[in-house]
Order: C-alpha cells, then structure tokens, then sequence
C-alpha cells in the first residue's frame, strides 16, 4: 500500500511539473508579447495640472508617465577583490538616476568579459538578449543584423532626436551615422568614441639597465643588443632565478604582443585605402612589412632571447606571462601603453616595487625604428570604439535612448570615472589635477570593477572630465598606486609619431561575416612563424598566409577595395 | 546460429508480451520509469526537431517553421550546407582529427581499465587496494580545464617540471605540447590517465560477479594466478567488455569537447581541431547556426552507423550486443 501511495505522488509530482513548465513558457511569452503602452486611465489621472498630458511616447516633460523597464548588458571582468558585477553601489547609482530622471527601471545583464561574444550570440538566440547591448566587434553585429537580431536605428534616431541631444554634443553625427550604410539607408550600432587614444608601448626594466650601465634603447640593434646584454647578465639579474630570465616576452596573440615592432616596419605614408583595406585584421597581419617584423622575432627566437613557452600557454585565463613579469623574471614587454600601472597595488609596476624596491619598474620606450628614422606607430580613432546595438526583442527602444542619453552627460560619465571627492580621488593643490585611490574598505562597494568604470560609460572610452584640460592634466594621475611620472613618460612614448587610424564610412561588407576562423589562423601563422627554424620560416608564413586569404581574408580584402572606391574618388580621405 | 540462441532464450524467459494484466501487476515500476522517460523526451527528443535547421537559413527573429530553406541567392538548395561543410578544408582536417584521436583513444584508452582491474584484483591486502582504487579515481572527478594547466605546468617544454627534472639529469629538453605528433601522445595520456580509474569500476564489479568456485575448482586442477585470469576472469568479464566496447565505437566519431579545447595550442592546431571545437568557434562564436547542425547531424549519423554495424558484428559473433 505504501509503495502504492509513494509511486502515486511521484507520478503526480511529475505531471505537475510538466503542467509548471508549460504554464511558464506561456505565461512569459504574453509578457514579451505585451509590450506596454500607456493606458487611458493613467492619462485621465494626471489631467488635472496640465491638459495636455503625455505625448505619443508616454513622456511627460521629458519623464514617462508608467515605469518602464529595460535591461543593459555589462561586462564582469570577475575581479579579485572586486565587487558584484552587476550588483554595487555604482549600478544602483545609475538604476536610481535612470528612474529618477526618466522613470525607467534598469536591470543590468552581467556577461563574462572574454567571452561576451559567444554570450551576447547565444542570448541574442535564445531571445533573451539585454536591450542595450555593446561590443567591440562590428562584423558580429553586422551577422546578427543579417540574421534579423538587430533594430534598425536609423528611423528611431530621427524621430526622437530630440530625447538625445546630450548624445550628439558629444558624439557629432561623424560618430553616430559611421556605420550607415549608404545604399539601404540601415544603422545597425550606434559607435562611441575613445577619449584616450593612446594604444601601444614597449616597456624595458630600467632597474635592469641602470644596474647594467646601459641606456634606453632607442633603434631595434640596441633593443636586440639590450636583450642579449639582458641574457647575458641573468646571473647578476636573477641571482638564482638565472635560469628563469626572459628578455623579451610575448604571447600567442603575438600581432598584439609585438604590435609597435610591427607597424615599425610598416611604411608610414601609407595611404588611407590601404590601410582601410588592411584594417579588418587588427592584428596587422596583411600590411606590407608584417613578414618582415616576424622575421626579425623568428631570429631572436631562435637566438633564446624570446619567451621559449609563449605559445603552450594559450588558454586566455592563462596568467602565467603577467605572473612571470610581476616576479621580476622579464626585462622587455609591448602591450597596452599603461599596461604596468593597471590595477592599483596589483599593478605591475606596483607590485615589483613592493618586492625589489621602488627603482625596479617597466618603463616605456621607443626603439623600433621605422624607414624614416621616425616611431611609425598607430594610436586608437577618436571617433569609433565600443558600438552600442539593440536586439530586435528591444521593445522599449525609446526608454533605451534615454539611457544612452543620460550615458552621454559629462556629468555622468564624470561621476561615474572618479566618484565623490575623499572616496576615489582627491584634488592635487599644486595642479588642480584629479588624482585616483582606491576606495578604503569602508567604501569598497564603490570599487571601480572596470579601470575608470569604462564598462558602464558605454559611448565613452576613457577619462573625459568636465573640460578637456582637465582631462589631460588627470590622466596621469588616474592610476592609484604608481608614480604619475612613468605614467607621463608612458603617454609621451606612445603618442610620438603616432598615426590616426582612417576611420570611413562605405557601409557593410558582406564578406567580413563569411571568414572561418580568420584570426585563430592569423594567431596561427604569427606563432608557428616566430617559432619556426631560421630555414623554414618563409614556408611557414606563405603556407599560413595563403590558407588566411583562402578561408576569406582576401575575398575582405577584395571588397573593402571595392567599397572604398565606390564611395571615395581619392586614396586618402583628406 | 543468432537466431536460435534467440528462439532459445524466448522459450526459457517468462512471457513478456506487454498486456494488461502485466501493467497492472508492476505499474508502480512503470510509474517510476516515467520520470526518466520524460527527461529523455523534453532534453533529448524534444530538440530533435532543430534538426530541420541544418536545411534551412537560420533567422534570429522568427519562429523555426518560418525560416525560409537553404538556398543559394533564392535557389532552395536542402544541402547547401553540407556542401558547404565537405568545401571546407577546416572541417575536413577536424573530422580527421576526429576519427584519429577517437580510435587512438580506443585503443590505448580502452584496454587499460581492464588491465588495471584485473591487477587490482589480484592484489590481497585490501586496505591498499582501496588506496590506489580511490587515489585511480579521482582524476576523474577533474574538469578538463584543471588537468590542461595541470599538463602545461609539468610538461611545457623549458619551464615545465618534467623538463626542469630531464635538463637537470642532463637531457635534452622534449616538445611534450609544441610538436603535433608529441602533442597527440600527451593528449593521449592526460584522456587514459583520467579516466582508467574510473572505467575500471565496472570491470571489477563484472569480476565480483563471477562465481567463486571456479576459482576453486581451478585451483583443484593446479592452474596458477595467470591461467585464472586467462580462463575464469577474462571470460566472466568478455560479455562487459564487449557492450562497451560497442559503446565506445558508437562516439568514434564524436567526443567531448573540453578536453580538446583545453588541451590545444597554436602551434599543434593541425592535429588538435576537432569537430566539436569547429562547431564550437563556428557555431557559438559566430553564430553559423546552419552549418554547424549540418555538421552535428552528419556525426550523429555516422556514430549511429558505427554502433549499429559494431552490435551486429557482435551480435553475428554470439554476443549478445547492447540490444
């Protein structure tokens, strides 16, 4: 009897679970269906003051008269001793902001930050994505708008210019009609725009050189002839850890990791087109001299001056290059112009002082000479950075601006990169430049996940204060924990002779969503070259560059040529 | 000869011909075989019919009946991606891949669970024979993405551990991760020493199962351990060996997709793209939603192939096989 009751109410268990899922899906599907509009009873009850009551979009003096709701993606970048991505005091800043001023209720959608590409596509299919969503990737958008995932911009911008003024002060039709497409009239992403425009740096251990009686290296021959002095020395260097001495190092995206070496061998009047025509690979994989640049890491590779291992450790968590560097092991990186001051008492710079005293630090140089004698290297666009998209599940796409909106205020981002006064920074007297600190612990919920919180300023990359003097006084006081003078060399190095990118607008290029695999095979060739003997390294890089232009690139290539030249008359844009 | 060991066993084994009376009798076990059942419906037939989407263009914003078929500039073409599949020089090398690490992993994976249990069954003082069962298997127990760093640390070719210790002894550095041929044995490796542990449970739970008195009886007859194991424990354990056997043919053509993903490097990707990576970078990461469940569908066809033509050879050799 008891086995007979006991299987009853596990059947009838399991019915009713079948009955809750079904019941679920149904009920959420009207939800999403149902998309809010104002009903009449609201309009009838705030007539009293004013007759005029909401307008068409349920607005009233600027504000909508029912909540609306609307979800933002964010980036979790998992930081230690960071706070809850899209949970702290800063999110619920914004969500009090957002419905104090628009009565909109935001709920932010944390994705990992490696991998909010594959996140964004899988919620975008499951139609489930944020309504606001960004990402540094064009053709991705450009495949889920072929795919019918994407809002069209273009007509919502042009009748609710007006909610948005903030938005085009601040961007200029330039920035925000860059991706119209000229022939079917389509917007697909809103770009931002990148107010730090500096981009890359090579950084040598000038502990390392002044115990050496050597002099910042200034051509690539006295880089090379540092590394070897470098090698040569691990003994007095490392002491026991002799062993462990990597001159230079880099990683398996060695088109980033070695990027000023790079474009040095590029020729600096390139034209306009032919960088444009290049430019889908950011990795500078196809300019003319890249193969030449590889060969000179392929010879000091094979001559034990380059990081043996780089390309075994491929995961993109792997953290054993940064760990390598932090323990001193490493005389020469490029990366990020500010790389070494990231990240506060974590940084790279911070955490050698705290180990061999405050002369062990990377700092920046040029050495790699180009053609001309000059530092042939490219900065960020100003105009052109994170694009901001809405899925087509958007159904509140008019609240969704007045979010990009209120993104757009100087006084917003201002609030949201230094925070109050005493908690995130304080006024250096002699200057008047804002300088950054951590947050103590009693207001660690205000902890900044992302540098500078550029994780929720979505149009805006970069410090951007009330005026742009300001700004460029601060910025080498944003790093906590590092000396601003570095930070100031840093800014100097990587802006000198640095070239800005052409940024054009010829529209969609359908080939750039049809490549497999583009840049694991680039990533591919640029590893297998460098690692390569000195004998096969030509057959190497021919076999991996035709396999690239073979899988897609040239057919890119070929129709980037042929957009530019629809659109513009000349080969420069000036 | 199949037929009759089947006619046979049908007139021993009680009527079970599915009838009324016979449900009432055992419907509480019926009831609790339901739950199973429709976790098999809901996560495993239900999304069967996503199939149909390796003939149509995959669309985000519409209902699957309303995606339109596959087609080349408005020609309806129902095989257009796999065409486009067997065009791409990238799948092809990731279904080569595939077989061969999948029969290589068949053939040093598959023998080892059995030679470790029928050492661990030899062994009589039982406490250690419990240490090395359980310290055998815990790697089991350990994500993929453990075991590649676990396998990076040790065996990168000049900082890891195994390379330190050969430099030291005064050896020659070995590419255990950078060289395709090395990479494929240490993949090899790191797959048998994960899961031989595991895999020898259920041989030795087989091996329990064969009645003791053979073992006498054997021993009577003067046969010593090796002759035991070679005609008592063997034999007992041919009918497991066999099903799984079976088992592992029918994945030939698919497998997991942490341990490759986990494992690769830039340097070895002749040798270590696999499908489920190629649908993977293509699928998830940049969406080719089309493509990569015409790949999905062409090897589940091919591993039901494999399992089908693997029971029947069985089956012919008079085994029982899995059905």
């Amino acid at each position: 009897m008891k086995k007979k009751l006991f299987s009853a109410v596990l059947a009838a268990a399991m019915v009713l679970s079948l009955a809750a899922c079904g019941g679920d899906t149904a009920s959420t599907q009207t939800s999403t269906d149902n998309t809010p509009v104002v009903s009449d009873s609201t309009v009838a009850s705030t007539d009293d003051a004013q007759p005029a009551g909401p307008d068409e979009r349920g607005m009233l003096d600027g504000k909508f008269v029912d909540t609306r709701h609307i979800t933002v993606e964010l980036y979790d970048r998992n930081v230690d001793g960071g706070t809850e991505a899209g949970n702290n005091a800063w999110t619920q800043w914004i969500q009090q902001q957002m419905l104090d001023r628009y009565n909109v209720e935001v709920e932010f959608v944390t994705v990992a930050r490696w991998t909010e590409g594959d996140d964004i596509g899988n919620l975008l299919a499951a139609q489930n994505a944020p309504d606001i969503c960004y990402t540094y990737n064009y053709g991705q958008i450009q495949t889920y708008a072929n795919m019918g995932g994407v809002l069209d911009l273009a007509p919502i911008l042009e009748a609710n210019k007006d909610l948005v003024p903030s938005m085009f002060d601040w961007l200029g039709d330039s920035v925000i009609y860059q991706d119209l497409d000229p022939n079917a009239g389509t917007l697909w992403a809103i770009e931002g725009k990148r107010n730090e425009i500096c981009r890359i740096n090579t950084f040598v251990r000038k502990d390392w050189l002044d115990t050496l009686g050597l002099k910042e290296p200034t051509t690539k021959a006295e880089f090379e002839a540092m590394l070897v002095a470098f090698k040569d020395n691990a003994e007095t260097l490392l002491g026991a850890d002799a062993s462990k001495m990597v001159p230079y190092s880099i990683s398996y995206d060695v088109g980033w990791r070695a990027a000023t070496l790079i474009e040095s061998f590029m020729d600096p009047a390139i034209t306009d087109k032919e960088y444009y025509v290049n430019g889908y690979d950011d990795r500078k994989f196809t300019e003319n001299g890249t193969k030449e640049a590889v060969r000179l890491l392929n010879k000091w590779y094979n001559d034990g001056l380059i990081w043996h291992d780089f390309a075994e450790h491929s995961g993109s968590d792997d953290t054993t290059e940064d760990d390598m560097i932090k323990a001193g092991f490493v005389g020469a990186f490029t990366h990020n112009y500010d790389y070494p001051f990231r990240n506060g008492k974590d940084s790279i710079n911070a955490t050698l002082a705290a180990q061999y005293g405050p002369q062990a630090k990377f700092v920046a140089v040029n050495c790699f000479e180009d053609k001309n004698g000059g530092y042939n290297k490219y900065s960020y666009s100003n105009t052109g950075d994170r694009k901001v998209f809405f899925p087509a599940t958007n159904d509140e796409p008019i609240a969704s601006l007045c979010y990009l909106e209120f993104m757009s205020q100087a006084e917003t981002v201002q609030y949201l990169q230094i925070g109050d006064e005493g908690v995130l920074h304080t006024v250096d007297a002699a200057s008047g430049a804002i300088v950054l600190q951590a947050p103590d612990d009693a207001h660690h919920d205000w902890y900044q996940n992302s540098g500078k919180n550029i994780d929720m300023t979505i149009n805006c990359n970069g410090l951007r204060l009330a005026t742009p003097e300001l700004t460029t006084l601060s910025l080498a006081y944003s790093y906590s924990d590092v000396d601003p003078e570095d930070v100031k060399t840093a800014i100097a190095v990587a802006s000198k002779d640095a070239q800005i990118p052409p940024t054009p607008s010829v529209g969609d290029i359908a080939a750039e969503t049809e490549g497999t695999d583009l840049a694991g095979k680039r990533d591919q060739t640029y590893d297998k070259a460098v690692v390569a003997s000195v004998a096969d390294f030509d057959s190497v890089w021919d076999q991996g560059m035709s396999e690239y232009l073979a899988a897609g690139g040239q057919a890119i290539m070929d129709e980037r040529a042929a957009a530019w030249d629809a659109t513009y008359s000349s080969d420069n844009l000036d | 000869m199949a037929k009759e060991k089947v006619n046979k066993t049908k007139v021993v084994a009680p009527k079970t011909k599915f009838n009324k009376t016979y449900i009432k009798r055992y419907w509480q076990l019926y009831a609790l075989l339901l739950l199973p059942l429709v976790y098999l419906l809901i996560f495993k037939y239900v999304p069967m019919r996503y199939i149909i989407l390796a003939f149509k263009e995959y669309k985000l914003n519409m209902p699957l009946r309303d995606m339109p078929w596959a087609n080349v500039k408005g020609q309806t073409d129902y095989f257009k991606y796999f065409k486009m599949a067997f065009k791409n020089p990238d799948f092809l090398r990731a279904l080569r891949n595939t077989v061969k690490l999948n029969l290589m992993d068949l053939v040093m994976g598959f023998p080892a669970p059995i030679i470790f249990a029928l050492i661990l069954n030899e062994l009589r003082f039982s406490k250690f024979k419990k240490v090395v069962q359980t310290i055998a298997y815990m790697p089991h127990f350990l994500s993929w993405v453990i075991i590649a760093n676990l396998v990076t640390t040790l065996f990168a070719t000049s900082d890891g551990l195994v390379n330190n210790i050969i430099t030291r002894l005064g050896g020659e550095e070995f590419s255990f991760l950078s060289i395709p041929s090395h990479w494929v044995g240490t993949y090899i490796g790191a797959g048998v020493w994960q899961s031989f542990g595991w895999g020898s449970i259920i041989y030795l739970a087989a091996i329990a199962g064969i009645n003791t008195e053979l073992y006498e009886a054997a021993s009577v007859d003067g046969a010593g351990r090796f002759k035991k194991m070679w005609h008592i424990t063997l034999p007992g354990i041919k009918p497991t060996i066999v099903v799984l056997l079976i088992m592992n043919l029918g994945y030939i053509m698919g497998g997991g997709f942490e341990r490759p993903w986990a494992m690769k490097n830039n340097l070895v990707i002749e040798a270590c793209e696999v499908i489920s990576t190629f649908v993977y970078k293509n699928g998830i990461q940049q969406l080719k939603i089309s493509l990569t469940t015409a790949v999905g569908l062409f090897q589940s066809v091919v591993g039901l192939f494999f399992l089908l033509t693997a029971n029947t050879i069985s089956r012919k050799l008079g085994e029982r096989g899995i059905w």
